[in-house]
């Protein structure tokens, strides 16, 4: 081949991210752009379920089938993304029996294991379900960690020589005599890593190929060259509970409806969700009902939620896509299935596909047709290796080792830093300096947040989805400041600045939803934190950088001996 | 109609039908586990605990108990082959952090559980250390067999040489001298008083004399635990004294160790089987009215929290319900201020006492009752040296790698002792009374012994 074809991928989810590996580990030059941090769209906001098929196994049977598929392969390619929870579709008394039913001979059409449990069975293995429900249907459903499924993917395409460009907003295709030839690109901060304060700048990326995989976006792109893309962005709630009342992810077996699903995600569970369509997938309400109608509902099914704690909700939009001659009006009756938009076909504009629809899931399927698709184009018969390459972290790895003696690090600390870096534990947390716990709720040190800032400069939200610090019990009240420390030597005061503030803002973001109980208390002693020791209500040196020489070092001693000599208490200071 | 006349009802008061579906009493809602989780959800991580926890100030590798406690918990929570961090080992279970936090998180319960699992799954059976424990946490069972023996117990176990080799091979400090062994245990000498036979012709007597009607209904059931029977008679002798002058029956039922050095040490199993036979005992008397009591601190916190937060035994709550530590329990029912007005202290107890609350009373809010009530005693002065911990906590300072930890956290509470003008201590907690005599030469007496003394003629 003389010289690889460039393929302009738009859109950092798990989607663009598939295709961008899909192509370079095929051989093309790829270029990703993505508008936030990675997974900053629809795969940030989602509950984390691997799908057995279950859920689609009487509405849509094809995607039940490419469900059970692909959660086969991510088993086997993401180990270290997937923990293999099983499901249940659990029924209540006032639930439908001929729907249960259904379900199961659904399940068993689409090859998913599916078996009817007992209520008492289902009990057994999860206590906290409601006393009353009827019985249930196990299915191999798991929970599935998007950000590090996302990650993993953009270390692989980098790998194999893909650009990652995050923080690059798409503000303009180029269109040449009905061709796609190439993106108008806005960078935050200059190419590259993501630093704060760099300059950033307008870059013209010339393409052989435009893939538009940007979801509920994907209107938006369209409208650039002029074409149509009627994507109907439905958001949806999903709350975080501080605890994992079940270790199994929980269903309702009924028709469809609100509130109907519990999945244990690494300390935490996510309930999910509701659906409703929204004008504009950056600028819809939030509203406290969605969330508490969510937790009564649930109830029914898990009675314990009604006291427990949540520590965060947040929304997030699905991207759904239906052809323009279905015409649904409720948003639970357009289809979860994906669609391949090319727009030569559909709209005489040569060099773009949109790819639209479609659930995590089934990214790297997705990732598979699409790259199939851009290949024809240019005449290459490269073979797909996504399923049957791990991703970097899911080479073989164990969890079972020697925390103290191997990496010096408290056993259950140690435990959950190898579960999250799976293949690579050794080469992150084997390090020669002090390797202290900057985030205690999740167990993350110091070595692990290094790794990412390695990963993705100064962004230290891009960190947190990487490491989960800051995503535990406290929300960062206790570690945004240690990260952004983290951050000191590399980056300069400024930059550290803005990335905490950052890092901060949306921390409060998903709380705002979970002020009461517990939390409220966590919020309040965060805020007294904040404001009383790192004067965050009110900072004089907003954006200049702070003259810490300044600083008033204490009263001169009476007797002229030199400063120090008092303790911070008040008391007299006796060391030396 | 007036609302005098009711309207004929069909509710029949033998057989009740509200309507209702019948739900059993569920005593233990999720029987299969006490759930964790409410307690995770209240720490909101100000680690108010670790501040508060005499280890973690003294030890710079022990994590301290927010780690040990919710933060583990919750890293841990869902792998049933994830490991207990063995730092949980350091903790000495003065469980200061139960009283330190503001939020109600269940810290002790937490430790004591992952403890429990620690020991059970992940600590060698064969180690010195496993033996070692559970010799320290079976101190029943080593007093036991010296009770027979006291005299030559005694002089065995101080005798330097098998010491030094103690020391050495099973890592159990020599720097303290072992307590003496009474030569006549509690239960032997209550025997000899007629037991409880005796007891009611006692208090009778007293009522009489007080003024009681004869058949009042004052009784209780004395949980001596183990050091008032073979070290400290004395103790349980003022118990029974003092119960009686105020016109108590006293019982001593059958009862082993509280438990308390094996929740320390990770031993739920021994401490389950003593609990057991405790509670069992402890249950019928509570369901004939009696209410349990006991001298020792520890024990009385045992029985009231870590039994039912750890033990699903029939009659566990009410057990727990019912046990007062016996000054608190004097002081609810009694009028001891009264008594120990008309009273004057002279001989050998006129003293300035030197006083300590053991960590475990201050759990039970029973920190400054030694204080407040001599407050007006004449004859003495009770001052108290301070909220620091004593450091020993019943095993943790008997063990060799953990002794000078001990004595750096009782610095403080010695420094106290010192400066009091008397040179007597008193606590609740025998081993406490250890750990200040240990570390002053002061002689230790037990409040029931200062009261006995006021109001007992």
């Amino acid at each position: 081949m003389a010289s690889a074809p460039h393929i302009a991928v738009i859109g950092g989810g798990s989607t663009g991210i598939g295709i961008a590996r899909d192509l370079s580990m095929r051989g093309l030059d790829v270029t990703l752009l993505e508008q936030g941090n990675l997974t900053h769209g629809t795969t940030g906001r989602m509950h984390g379920l691997l799908h057995s098929g279950g859920r689609y196994a009487v509405s849509d049977q094809a995607s039940a089938r490419e469900c059970i598929e692909e959660n086969r392969v991510l088993r086997d390619i993401a180990g270290h993304c997937v923990e293999m929870t099983g499901g249940l579709f659990v029924k209540r008394p006032e639930d439908s029996e001929e729907y249960f039913q259904e379900k199961l001979e659904g399940c068993r059409a689409c090859d998913i294991p599916a078996e009817v449990v007992s209520a008492s069975e289902a009990r057994a293995m999860e206590p906290h379900l409601a006393k009353d429900i009827d019985k249930a249907i196990s299915v191999p459903d798991g929970a599935v960690d998007p950000f590090r499924l996302v990650a993993a993917n953009a270390a692989s395409a980098s790998e194999h020589g893909a650009r990652i460009e995050t923080h690059s907003t798409v503000e303009d295709l180029i269109v040449e005599d009905e061709e796609v030839v190439g993106v108008e690109v806005e960078h935050a901060s200059g190419a590259g890593e993501r630093v704060h304060g760099t300059e950033g700048g307008r870059e013209e990326i010339r393409a052989d190929y435009v893939v538009n995989a940007t979801g509920a976006w994907a209107g938006r792109i369209g409208d650039m060259a002029g074409v149509d893309v009627e994507v109907r962005p439905s958001k949806g709630v999903m709350t975080i509970m501080n605890t994992r009342q079940v270790d199994t992810v929980i269903n309702r077996c009924r028709p469809k409806g609100d509130a109907d699903i519990v999945v244990p995600h690494e300390t935490t569970c996510i309930l999910g969700t509701t659906d409703e369509e929204v004008e504009d997938p950056e600028d819809y309400p939030e509203e406290q009902w969605e969330v508490d109608m969510m937790l009564e509902t649930l109830t029914e099914l898990v009675p314990m939620l009604e006291e427990a704690r949540t520590i965060r909700s947040f929304w997030g939009v699905r991207p759904l896509y239906e052809p323009p001659n279905v015409g649904s009006d409720d948003p639970t009756d357009i289809t979860r299935d994906y669609f391949l938009l090319d727009h030569a076909e559909r709209d005489g504009l040569e060099g773009m596909t949109s790819i639209v629809g479609g659930k995590l899931t089934t990214y790297r399927m997705m990732g598979e047709e699409i790259s199939d698709h851009v290949c024809e184009q240019f005449g290459i018969d490269a073979e797909c290796r996504t399923a049957d390459v791990p991703l970097p972290g899911s080479e073989d790895f164990s969890v079972l080792r020697d925390y103290m003696d191997e990496f010096g690090l408290r056993s259950p600390i140690g435990r959950r830093s190898v579960e999250r870096l799976g293949s690579r534990a050794d080469e992150v947390l084997k390090t020669d300096g002090p390797n202290p716990t900057v985030c205690a709720c999740e167990g993350v040190t110091r070595a692990e947040i290094q790794d990412a800032i390695g990963q993705s400069g100064s962004d230290l939200n891009a960190v947190r989805i990487r490491t989960r610090s800051s995503m535990g019990n406290c929300q960062g009240g206790f570690c945004c400041h240690r990260m952004a420390n983290e951050l000191h030597d590399e980056y300069d005061e400024a930059t550290t600045r803005a990335a905490w503030d950052e890092l901060l803002e949306e921390r409060w973001r998903g709380q705002r939803h979970a002020l009461w109980g517990e939390q409220l208390s966590q919020a309040m002693l965060n805020y007294a934190l904040h404001a009383t020791t790192q004067n965050r209500d009110n900072d004089p040196a907003d954006g200049d950088p702070v003259d810490f020489a300044a600083f008033d070092d204490g009263v001169e001693p009476a007797d002229g001996s030199p400063r120090g000599g008092v303790a911070t208490d008040g008391g007299e200071y006796c060391g030396d | 109609m007036s609302d005098a006349e009711r309207p004929p009802t069909e509710f029949e008061p033998a057989e009740p039908n509200t309507g209702e579906e019948f739900e059993p009493v569920d005593v233990f809602p999720d029987s299969t586990d006490f759930d964790l989780r409410p307690g995770a959800d209240s720490c909101y991580k100000c680690s108010t605990c670790d501040t508060n926890c005499p280890v973690a100030e003294v030890d710079d590798d022990f994590p301290g108990p927010k780690f040990q406690g919710p933060e583990q918990w919750r890293l841990k929570q869902n792998e049933e082959d994830y490991e207990v961090d063995d730092s949980v080992m350091d903790c000495s279970n003065c469980m200061r952090c139960d009283n330190a936090c503001p939020s109600g998180v269940p810290l002790s319960q937490m430790h004591n559980t992952a403890r429990g699992e620690y020991v059970e799954n992940q600590m060698s059976k064969l180690s010195v250390e496993y033996i070692r424990n559970r010799i320290l946490a079976n101190y029943r069972t080593s007093a036991w067999f010296a009770s027979k023996v006291p005299r030559l117990a005694n002089a065995v176990m101080n005798f330097g040489p098998a010491r030094w080799v103690m020391e050495k091979t099973m890592g159990v400090t020599s720097e303290r001298e072992f307590p003496a062994f009474a030569t006549e245990t509690f239960r032997e000498w209550w025997d000899r008083q007629g037991a409880a036979g005796g007891s009611r012709e006692r208090a009778r007597e007293n009522r009489e004399r007080r003024g009681d009607p004869v058949d009042a209904d004052k009784k209780v059931a004395y949980f001596h635990g183990c050091y008032s029977n073979y070290n400290t008679p004395e103790v349980g002798k003022a118990m029974v004294r003092v119960y009686e002058h105020f016109g108590y029956e006293v019982v001593v039922p059958e009862q082993r160790c509280s438990g308390t050095p094996m929740f320390a040490n990770g031993m739920l199993t021994d401490a389950r089987r003593h609990a057991e036979v405790n509670v069992s005992s402890m249950a019928d008397l509570v369901e004939q009215g009696y209410d349990a009591i006991a001298s020792c601190t520890s024990c009385s916190m045992a029985l009231r929290q870590e039994y039912p937060e750890l033990f699903d035994i029939d009659g566990v709550e009410e057990v727990a319900a019912h046990t007062f530590e016996s000054v608190e329990y004097l002081r609810i029912h009694e009028d001891l201020r009264g008594a120990i007005d008309e009273t004057e202290i002279d001989g050998d107890l006129a003293e300035e006492f030197a006083y300590h609350a053991p960590c475990h009373a201050r759990n039970q809010g029973l920190n400054r009752q030694a204080v407040e009530l001599f407050g007006d005693l004449d004859g003495v002065d009770v001052e108290d040296v301070g909220d620091s911990c004593s450091g020993i906590s019943g095993t943790y300072g008997w063990k060799a790698e953990k002794y000078d930890k001990s004595m750096e956290i009782g610095e403080e509470m010695f420094e106290h002792m010192e400066d009091t003008d008397g040179e007597t201590g008193m606590t609740e907690c025998p081993t406490c009374a250890m750990q200040m005599e240990h570390g002053t030469g002061y002689e230790i007496r037990h409040p029931l012994e200062l009261l006995e003394a006021a109001v007992v003629e």
